[in-house]
């Protein structure tokens, strides 16, 4: 082989060597704006994925405003009874405040819900006074607005020993609230009641 | 220089190597054309691959910050949720807690005192807490009327009575009925 011909065989070698190159970066580069339509691509994806989060919880968040609202408006009264001896102790000061001074029977029991988390446990209190007819429904008003989440169950008026007293036996179940044991769950908010 | 040695010079002298055949001369053009072409390629990849570069990071700092503004709204949402669900117990619960010493009232404020009220019962639901059995035993002679007076005066309380019940029992008339409350 020829000086020539040696030349032209090391030219032939380096325009190999110099496509072989631009072959090897422009694959380089396509590779790498795919990835970039890619991530284009999941940007867009993560960008509508936040709007329908937002509308989604905008949504949520005006739909349950009353009821959330409800809550926030009960939350001091729901704390005002945590435990046992607190209710029974509003009770007694309301027993005594009113003026009660026959209580003919008083019977507190602890109810215990595994199932309700909200309420796991309330005090199921039945009593039966006697006293004055004004007195006996002003002490109801009294424990009702002291006592304002118990829920009275049974409540029965009858004539007492004279005539002018009434007995009324009274059963209601003071509920003991644990909001921060309460799960996240998925319901929708329904109309918000008032107590009356 | 003699006219010899200038005539020895302009002989046609035979070559040191052979020629290359003529197709073999398009290989230096083809050098120049690859090396251009090569660079301009490889100079335009090299823009290219800034700017898909660019983008790419771009569109990983959108997503980033789009996927922890949905990861905020889903954790908002999520206790939101468990907002909702909290007071939705609360307020099913007050439903069926409304005070009933204002019904005794009423009750006891409607009756005329020429009739007497021998017995008041007011029983809650357990299946309904918010509705009320009621129960009253009257004595006298305008009972119907009565009744018809304590029925209006728990509808100024919002409620009504359903499946009202009436058994006389000697001078005893035993009124029966649920009371339930109207929405607002």
């Amino acid at each position: 082989m020829n000086p020539k011909q040696l030349a032209c065989v090391f030219l032939l070698m380096i325009i190999g060597g110099m496509t072989y190159a631009a072959q090897m970066v422009h694959n380089k580069v396509s590779s790498t704006r795919t990835e970039a339509e890619n991530m284009e691509s999941a940007a867009v994806t993560a960008e509508n994925e936040r709007s329908t989060a937002e509308i989604a919880t905008t949504m949520f968040k005006a739909d349950t405003e009353d009821v959330r609202r409800f809550l926030r408006g009960w939350l001091p009264v729901l704390d005002r009874v945590q435990t046992q001896q607190e209710a029974e102790q509003t009770i007694q000061l309301s027993l005594r405040e009113r003026g009660i001074n026959l209580v003919l029977a008083v019977k507190t029991e602890l109810k215990n819900s595994a199932s309700n988390k909200i309420i796991p446990k309330s005090l199921v209190t039945t009593m039966t006074i006697e006293d004055e007819y004004a007195k006996v429904l002003n002490w109801l008003g009294d424990i009702e607005r002291r006592l304002p989440t118990a829920r009275m169950k049974v409540m029965q008026i009858t004539g007492g020993s004279s005539g002018r007293q009434l007995k009324m036996e009274v059963s209601f179940e003071t509920p003991i609230f644990n909001l921060a044991a309460a799960e996240a769950g998925k319901g929708k908010a329904k109309d918000t009641p008032k107590k009356p | 220089m003699n006219e010899y040695l200038c005539h020895d010079f302009k002989t046609p002298r035979t070559d040191t190597s052979r020629r290359l055949p003529s197709s073999f001369r398009a290989i230096p053009v083809i050098f120049y054309v690859a090396l251009v072409g090569s660079s301009y390629v490889m100079t335009m990849d090299y823009f290219n691959y800034k700017r898909a570069l660019k983008q790419k990071t771009e569109a990983q700092e959108r997503k980033k910050l789009s996927e922890e503004q949905r990861d905020a709204f889903n954790n908002e949402k999520a206790s939101l949720e468990s907002e909702a669900t909290k007071a939705e117990s609360v307020a099913q619960w007050m439903e069926g807690a409304r005070n009933i010493q204002p019904i005794a009232v009423k009750i006891a404020r409607a009756v005329q005192p020429e009739t007497r009220i021998t017995q008041v019962t007011l029983e809650r639901s357990e299946q309904v807490p918010a509705n009320l059995a009621l129960t009253i035993h009257l004595n006298g002679s305008q009972v119907p009327n009565e009744l018809a007076t304590i029925e209006s005066a728990l509808g100024q309380l919002l409620y009504r009575s359903y499946s009202a019940q009436q058994t006389k029992n000697g001078d005893v008339v035993e009124y029966h009925s649920t009371l339930v409350r109207q929405s607002e």
